[in-house]
């Protein structure tokens, strides 16, 4: 079976049949009759729009249930551009995408604050606000009476630069510019902010971790998605000459939700292959009209649930998340784990007098520590004590009741935990934090984010600069792929792997973000002894290579000869400081954690 | 983007063998054809359903006598669309595609229709709008302006029912509140209404309020005609909504004179609002009211009745077909008689001699117009004297039914 | 000034349906944090049965019951179709889609079967013209008892919750669920049962508002669940007082601006105060923040 599938992705993805395909349709365009043209039309615009919920739901997991409010913004936009105020179509189009666009940006301030049920719901609402307005506005949009006269090639007044636009002109034109828009979507999700939007979807926090600004990624993500809307709802309206408010209610909202969920959320060929499906399919099968309704509620209860890779998962292999070209080139080039040091820099942290409290609940309790450069400083203690909220505190996931904290003698008390990361403060979970069906590279590549710099434009058109940071992060992810000896799973979706591997694949993660300090919290959980072993190992050549290392942990044979210095917390405060061997045999850490009764072990 | 090439490739392959194989059928091709798009099931589908029956009966008739110039007319094609404009589009182009098709019954409501229009009227092959209301059908460029020349239609323009509406209340009352719903049958029937109610009544107060097709409560409309202090209330809007409006009325104890447009007094009210229907008023055709009724109207009414019973378009009793029968039957039967007539007067199907048959057209015989004439200039059936008033009233077993009033 | 009294009490009436429905969806969001997109629906099953049961001759107690009966069962339904396996597998989005779904299958299953005309609703409280004079203010009886209703069913759940072993229960799955296993607790029966009652609600709600508006068709309940959704937010998600004061002031509000600004206004408006709640103050009016430690 999976044979078959590799063999079909290989045969589509094959760029000169794609080439071939796209030549005949073209070239046939003007063999076929009105009827096929038209519908091919519509099946392309109806890929566009899926595209913009891939964007969106896909890859940043935001459900929208109003979608249909983006296309119809594009499709009245350009209607009343070109048609009301007489605008060429190069302009009255791409306006119209820019103000769907900026219309879900402006959406994304309240919705970015909220998930699941209140996302869907306010998106739903906003959907219905929408259609509210386009009823009302009738001097701008017509009202219930629709626009009609919009310039549209059917109708023989589509003329764009003086000349006329046939349908056929006008099909073959929205192909070059549906299978330009695929290339793009596909570029961008193989670049750093296209997979920056899964890890946003799957774990905020893990985002934070590597540098990644969340608020910024989900404006992205709905900026995007609103461009893509909305010029598919203007090549819309140009292809129908005729706009009325019915063609934007829930129906189309939910439609197109369908398409995307039955092609399959992650993969872009199925997802064009739905649409395709979607839009011939009450053409040739006129009783569906009357099922449409109850198929299309039966795809939804249960697709997600039985098939929730859809169509894609079903014909084509896993959809990958770095590109192709690049790899060839990167899994030649070999280089040191050694680039790690450059950023390191001999950093200290000074934590003075952090008070953290929730609510009633007083977590950490006036807690002053120094956490020495290039020194291994593990922080022990029972459960509770307040540990992981201190390293949250220091990660900058929120800031402390009170205290301040200092990096190298600089105040980054109030610094979020994407600044911190770029400043070079990188921490991993108790439990790894990963996007579970991407590769454990894809995921090691997720830490290069705050060290690239390529904007989504130059990511979509695939243009130079993007490239060669791509490769180089790629060729630093080998090295550390190599130093912490993974490389025979690399190319394996995280979730079929074992725990341990995971928990490498998140310290990877994190190496990717060339940190000065790193927190490790619990690293060794749930390790055999021989992984725990390793883990020592790497942790001293990191160590070596320059980076402040601060570990909580509860193994304290795995501690015993890798830590410089150990921090013990009860209840909130610190109650020991000093080597592993002094530590032992302290009263006070005794009784509040390492207990008393049965024989001591050396 | 494989399956579009298997699909066309499919397409060639039995292309081919229908040319080749079946020599019998050139034979059987040969009839007149007729095509149409409508909402043939979902939610609207009495008036696409009820628009369907009108034509079939039509050609039926037609057939049994004789067809026309010599050969049998079908339905070649009838197409679902359940009233959703891009499946209309989609559909109507499917209907274009076909050159064999001669002439088509346009969809039973004004949101696809308007988006159909603009490529029927380009394709130029005769059209016949049996039911849509909005005048812009027709009237592409407004009143006073030629309208699109190959299409005719049978529908109780808003035009034609607002001023007859608009007449008989600004005849009678001084402050009088419209309640329409927000869809361009609703906008432009109050719109034209109101002018028509100035244009008898300069005095004459209009309070105007929409709602959305099926709110469960409109108390706000009501209370602000109540407000308003309206002797007189017309709800322009479909049945199930207008009974949610008889009872919030009820409930909130307002005590105006009640009429609806010819959409509102249907059925679906009549069930919902019960007794509070009585009295309610409407604009209706005056030939479909006569008692008894002239021939035309009385052979088509038996040979529905023959055909299909007193079933939800004829309604129960069998000496009063419900006005609905007329207004959404008759009116697509009528098309395609005049479709077909042309065609006969004409003797061809070429669509320049059919249209040039149409503008011709003099007294004809309609079901619920018994005289109806076109010429270039005019392409609608029905012009506001052909509407009276009815009222809902009871009868001896105690049903409901319109019957004309008499002032 | 008549004018305001007919808006408010009419605002009111239908605010405490939204009530009602709201109280609905915070039953199941106590014991799964999830809830029933298809409400809607749930709501027109339980009125086109009470119609169509009683257009065929049933009485109108008997409809009801089945009807009630009927959305029972499909409370049953949807936990084990959509909820349960979405939850195990599909994540945050699965539940939303999969009840989204279920509700659209019933929909379309009455259309299909049923014709997607309006079926008349029976007048089982009062009849139409039936008004009491308060105060020199005529109100419809019909009002009044749909009000009354909702208000005595609402009060009765929030005793039913305090102070019945079953309430505790479901009050205990809402803090942790995982202890409620520990300690013993048939969780399942518990988030059957809740399922259950919320679509008790939802049925009531759905025939109230029927006889408020005299017909159902398939479509109908879509939008009240959005406004027993608005509700909720507004009083504060989870919260019962809250459900009822947020449904009051959200049917009043409308109402008014319904009333004094624009009849197209009132259809926006809650859509407007939702996006705005949950920008502003996601916890609703009465909800308590909710803290992370992280």
């Amino acid at each position: 079976m999976n044979t078959l599938r590799e063999k079909l992705t290989t045969l589509l993805t094959n760029k000169y049949l794609q080439i071939f395909f796209l030549l005949t349709l073209l070239v046939g365009a003007g063999y076929m009759k009105a009827g096929t043209l038209q519908i091919l039309s519509f099946a392309l615009i109806s890929i566009l729009f899926t595209q913009s919920i891939y964007i969106l739901t896909g890859m940043t997991g935001q459900i929208s249930l109003g979608h249909a409010a983006f296309f119809g913004v594009g499709a009245y936009g350009t209607a009343i551009l070109s048609k009301t105020l007489g605008l060429s179509l190069l302009f009255s189009i791409p306006i119209a995408g820019i103000a769907a666009s900026l219309v879900a940006f402006i959406l994304s301030y309240p919705a970015g604050r909220v998930k699941e049920v209140y996302l869907a719901m306010m998106t739903l609402g906003f959907g219905q606000i929408f259609l509210e307005v386009a009823r009302e506005l009738t001097a701008l949009t017509g009202g219930v009476m629709g626009l009609s006269g919009v310039p549209s090639a059917g109708l023989g007044t589509l003329i764009v630069l003086g000349m006329k636009l046939s349908t056929v002109d006008y099909f073959q034109f929205l192909l070059l510019i549906t299978a330009c828009s695929v290339i793009f979507v596909r570029n961008f999700s193989q670049s750093r902010l296209g997979r920056s939007l899964f890890l946003v979807h799957y774990s905020e926090l893990a985002a934070g971790s590597v540098g990644i600004v969340r608020r910024q990624t989900k404006q992205l993500a709905y900026a995007l998605s609103g461009l893509f809307a909305g010029f598919a709802g203007a090549f819309y309206a140009h292809l129908v000459g005729y706009l009325g408010p019915d063609s934007f209610t829930i129906s189309r909202s939910i439609e197109v939700l369908v398409i995307a969920i039955v092609g399959g959320l992650w993969s872009i060929g199925g997802q064009i292959l739905s649409a395709i499906f979607f839009t011939f399919l009450p053409e040739q099968l006129q009783v569906f009209t009357q099922y449409q309704f109850i198929a299309y509620g039966l795809i939804l209860t249960f697709t997600l649930i039985l098939f929730r890779r859809g169509i894609g998962g079903l014909l084509f292999s896993a959809s990958r998340f770095i590109r192709t070209s690049i790899r060839k080139v990167s899994d030649k080039n070999k280089i040191s784990s050694d680039f790690l040091s450059i950023k390191a820099n001999h950093t200290n942290i000074l934590v003075k007098d952090i008070t953290m409290k929730f609510g009633g609940l007083v977590a950490v309790n006036h807690v002053s520590l120094d956490i020495p450069a290039r020194q291994i400083t593990a922080l022990v203690g029972p459960n509770g004590s307040g540990k992981s909220t201190l390293v949250n505190v220091i990660a900058g996931v929120f800031p402390p009741t009170a205290g301040r904290v200092l990096l190298n003698d600089s105040d980054v008390t109030s610094r979020s935990d994407a600044q911190m990361a770029k400043l070079g403060v990188i921490r991993t979970f108790q439990d790894p934090r990963l996007v579970p069906h991407f590769t454990v590279r894809e995921n090691i590549l997720l830490g290069a984010h705050a060290q690239m710099s390529y904007s989504w434009l130059e990511a979509g058109l695939g243009l130079p600069r993007a490239y060669k940071q791509e490769l180089l992060a790629l060729e630093q992810c080998d090295s550390i792929i190599e130093l912490l000896d993974i490389a025979e799973v690399a190319d394996q979706p995280v979730e079929s792997l074992p725990y341990g591997y995971r928990r490498m694949t998140e310290l990877g993660r994190a190496l990717m973000a060339r940190p000065r300090v790193i927190l490790l919290d619990e690293p060794a959980a749930g390790l055999s002894d021989l992984e725990m072993q390793s883990l020592g190992v790497i942790l001293k050549k990191l160590k070596s290579l320059g980076i402040t290392i601060l570990l909580i942990e509860h193994h304290m044979d795995f501690l015993a000869d890798l830590v410089d210095e150990v921090v013990v917390l009860d209840s909130g405060s610190i109650i020991f400081r000093g080597t592993m061997l002094a530590m032992r045999e302290d009263a006070a850490v005794i009784e509040a954690y390492l207990g008393t009764e049965g024989v001591e072990h050396a | 983007m494989k399956k579009n090439k298997f699909n066309h490739q499919l397409s060639i392959i039995m292309a081919s063998l229908l040319l080749s194989g079946l020599s019998v059928q050139v034979q059987a091709q040969d009839t007149i054809k007729l095509g149409m798009t409508t909402a043939l099931t979902g939610p609207f589908n009495e008036f696409g359903e009820g628009n369907r029956r009108g034509v079939v009966l039509a050609i039926e008739m037609f057939n049994k006598n004789g067809g026309v110039n010599g050969k049998k007319v079908e339905l070649a094609e009838a197409l679902d669309d359940q009233l959703v404009p891009d499946r209309a589009v989609q559909n109507m182009r499917r209907i274009l595609d076909n050159k064999d098709i001669v002439a088509i019954i346009a969809p039973a409501g004004s949101g696809p229709s308007l988006a159909t229009m603009d490529m029927l009227e380009a394709d130029g092959r005769p059209v016949c709008n049996p039911l849509a209301q909005s005048p812009q059908v027709t009237l592409k460029n407004g009143e006073g302006k030629p309208p699109r020349a190959n299409i005719i239609s049978m529908a109780i323009t808003n035009k034609s029912e607002a001023t007859a509406m608009g007449q008989a209340l600004g005849a009678k009352y001084k402050n009088v509140g419209i309640l329409h719903e927000s869809t361009a049958y609703g906008v432009t029937g109050s719109e034209m209404t109101k002018a028509a109610m100035l244009a008898k009544n300069p005095g004459v107060k209009v309070e105007v309020e929409s709602y959305n097709q099926r709110s469960q409560d409109m108390a706000s409309q009501v209370a602000r005609m109540q407000r308003a202090g309206v002797e007189a209330v017309l709800v322009i809007g479909l049945g199930a909504d207008f009974a949610v409006i008889r009872k919030n009325m009820s409930r909130l104890n307002v005590k105006a004179d009640l009429y609806g447009s010819t959409g509102a007094v249907t059925p679906p009210y009549i069930e919902g609002a019960g007794n509070l229907a009585l009295g309610t008023r409407t604009m209706s055709p005056t030939a479909f009211g006569l008692r008894p009724l002239k021939p035309a109207a009385q052979t088509f009414v038996d040979q529905y009745r023959a055909a299909h019973g007193t079933d939800r378009w004829y309604g129960p009793d069998e000496a009063n077909p419900q006005l609905t029968l007329g207004t959404i039957v008759a009116q697509a039967y009528d098309c395609t008689r005049i479709l077909l007539e042309s065609m006969k007067a004409a003797g061809s199907t070429q669509p320049a001699a059919v249209i040039a048959a149409m503008n011709k057209l003099t007294d004809f015989k309609g079901v619920t117009n018994d005289s109806i004439s076109f010429t270039p200039d005019n392409h609608d059936a029905f012009s506001a004297k052909d509407l009276s008033l009815f009222e809902m009233s009871k009868g001896k077993d105690g049903k409901l039914f319109l019957l004309p009033v008499k002032e | 000034m008549d004018f305001f009294v007919s808006l408010v009490i009419a605002g009111a009436c239908v605010g405490s349906v939204y009530a009602l429905v709201a109280v609905g969806l915070n039953m199941t969001f106590w014991t799964t944090k999830t809830l029933n997109f298809g409400q809607g629906a749930v709501m027109m099953l339980s009125a086109m049965s009470t119609a169509l049961l009683v257009q065929y001759g049933l009485s109108d107690v008997v409809s009801i019951v089945f009807g009630l009966l009927l959305v029972a069962l499909t409370g049953v339904l949807v936990e084990r179709i959509a909820i349960r396996p979405a939850l195990k597998t599909a994540g945050s989005m699965g539940w939303v889609i999969a009840t989204l779904g279920f509700g659209i299958v019933i929909q379309g299953v009455t259309a299909r079967y049923f014709g997607s005309q309006a079926v008349a609703f029976p007048e089982v409280l009062f009849q139409v013209q039936d008004v009491v004079t308060i105060w020199g203010q005529s109100i419809s009886l019909q009002y009044l008892a749909v009000l009354c209703i909702s208000l005595v069913l609402i009060i009765v759940l929030e005793c039913l919750t305090r102070f019945t072993v079953l309430g505790t229960a479901i009050q205990a799955c809402a803090q942790d669920m995982e202890l409620a296993v520990v300690q013993g607790l048939p969780v399942n029966l518990i988030i059957s049962g809740s399922f259950v009652l919320s679509s008790l609600l939802a049925g009531v709600a759905g025939i109230l508002v029927a006889q408020i508006s005299g017909t159902v068709d398939p479509a109908f309940g879509f939008e009240l669940v959005m406004f027993g959704f608005v509700a909720a937010v507004l009083g504060g998600m989870g919260n019962s007082g809250g459900a009822l004061l947020g449904g009051i002031i959200l049917g009043i509000t409308s109402k008014l601006v319904g009333g004094y600004i624009s009849t197209a206004a009132e259809h926006g408006i809650a859509f407007g105060l939702l996006i705005l709640m949950l920008a502003i103050r996601p916890q609703g009016f009465f909800g308590r923040a909710e803290v992370n430690k992280a």
